[in-house]
């Protein structure tokens, strides 16, 4: 009987006419995006102006949202930008948490297992991508070819840098979600294999905390790249 | 158990730690759907219900300030009224408080004068009868000495 494995970069293919996809990715992102609009539905449903429930939880947590972009992108533009920005950390935050919280192991695959929708570098490569067209389609929006003048700011010394940074950026972004959620599951398998009981508890708890931070990390440093391509000089 | 063992080459092959695929172009689409989706059904309404509260907010503040302001014009007005309806009433009990001590003063005067005169003629009389008296009496004594005159003279003679 076997209770926990560790598989790493297993997934269960399907094929959808010409397309190879992961079907792990699809079964539990869109579980997370059932929670995401059940979520929102039962909280919008019956407004009031005075909050109450779950309409109450839905509004702290937009004014989260909204303090983030605002502080990253400022104050005429920001609005634009929260539904972006917010469904970025909503989205990952769900996803790393259901991948820590539902016991998704439980249900067999012929091949690979569910995990959270983030520890597959796809997932985390098309989120950094986005952002990268993003802030792009901000920059040259608001400034036209101006934008691209940036490249040789301050000094046309730091152009190669400064292209660089382009693609360091979706990089990072990606890398860093991805490699975080991965070895968190990861540690938390190994440990649950060593020690079934009690043991990993500590681990997952900071699993928790650490992937809830990831989400606020990439949907902050998302909001910054597009405040930064959008700010006068 | 069953272990799967990372090798260097097959990393980004299918079934690698880094296979790209389909699934990427096909996860941003979706995540781009959820946005939209979110956008109408969750951004859009709550931030238009955390707008209208604060307008609402706003718009009674402001006029509650007015209120206050309102009331407080009002407290002024009426204390200056009030003021002034103190002054007033001193300057009518004084003024009263005057044209009483006035009338008792004048009726004391008359009544002094009244009571004057009232002396002065009963003076006048009493001095009239006695002078009449005096001058009667003084006849008299002169009928008297002339009898008693003659009748000396009638004795010597």
């Amino acid at each position: 009987m076997l209770i926990s494995s560790v598989k790493v970069g297993e997934h269960f293919y399907f094929t959808l006419g010409v397309f190879k996809l992961h079907a792990q990715v699809f079964i539990v992102s869109f579980f997370v995006i059932l929670i995401l609009i059940l979520f929102s539905v039962l909280g919008t449903n019956k407004m009031s102006q005075t909050p109450r429930g779950l309409q109450n939880f839905l509004e702290y947590v937009l004014e989260f949202i909204q303090d983030i972009t605002k502080s990253q992108i400022g104050e005429p533009h920001y609005r634009d930008w929260v539904p972006f920005i917010g469904t970025l950390f909503l989205f990952i935050f769900v996803s790393n948490w259901s991948g820590a919280l539902i016991p998704w192991k439980m249900i067999i695959l012929p091949e690979g297992e569910l995990s959270a929708p983030t520890n597959d570098i796809n997932t985390t490569a098309a989120l950094a991508l986005l952002t990268s067209l993003a802030y792009f389609y901000a920059g040259i929006s608001k400034k036209g070819l101006r934008y691209f003048s940036r490249y040789i700011k301050p000094t046309p010394i730091l152009l190669p840098i400064n292209i660089l940074e382009d693609f360091t950026k979706p990089l990072s972004l990606s890398f860093r979600l991805f490699g975080n959620i991965l070895a968190d599951e990861l540690v938390v398998s190994v440990l649950t294999l060593l020690v079934p009981l009690i043991v990993p508890l500590p681990v997952m708890m900071l699993g928790l905390f650490a992937s809830s931070i990831q989400a606020l990390i990439f949907a902050t440093l998302a909001a910054a790249y597009i405040g930064e391509a959008i700010e006068e000089h | 158990m069953q272990y799967q063992y990372i090798n260097s080459y097959s990393l980004l092959a299918a079934g690698g730690l880094f296979d790209f695929d389909a699934t990427l172009s096909f996860i941003a689409l979706e995540f781009l759907l959820l946005t939209s989706v979110l956008n109408l059904i969750y951004y859009q309404p709550i931030s238009k219900v955390i707008d209208s509260r604060e307008d609402y907010i706003r718009e009674n503040l402001n006029k509650a300030s007015l209120y206050l302001d309102q009331a407080n014009e009002l407290t002024k007005k009426y204390e200056l009224e009030l003021i002034t309806a103190r002054k007033e009433a001193i300057k009518m009990v004084t003024t009263s408080q005057t044209e009483a001590q006035e009338f008792v003063n004048a009726q004391i005067s008359q009544a002094q004068k009244e009571a004057q005169q009232l002396i002065q003629s009963s003076m006048m009389q009493f001095e009239k009868e006695k002078n009449k008296a005096i001058y009667s009496l003084e006849k008299q004594v002169e009928q008297l000495s002339e009898q008693i005159k003659n009748k000396l003279i009638s004795i010597y003679i």
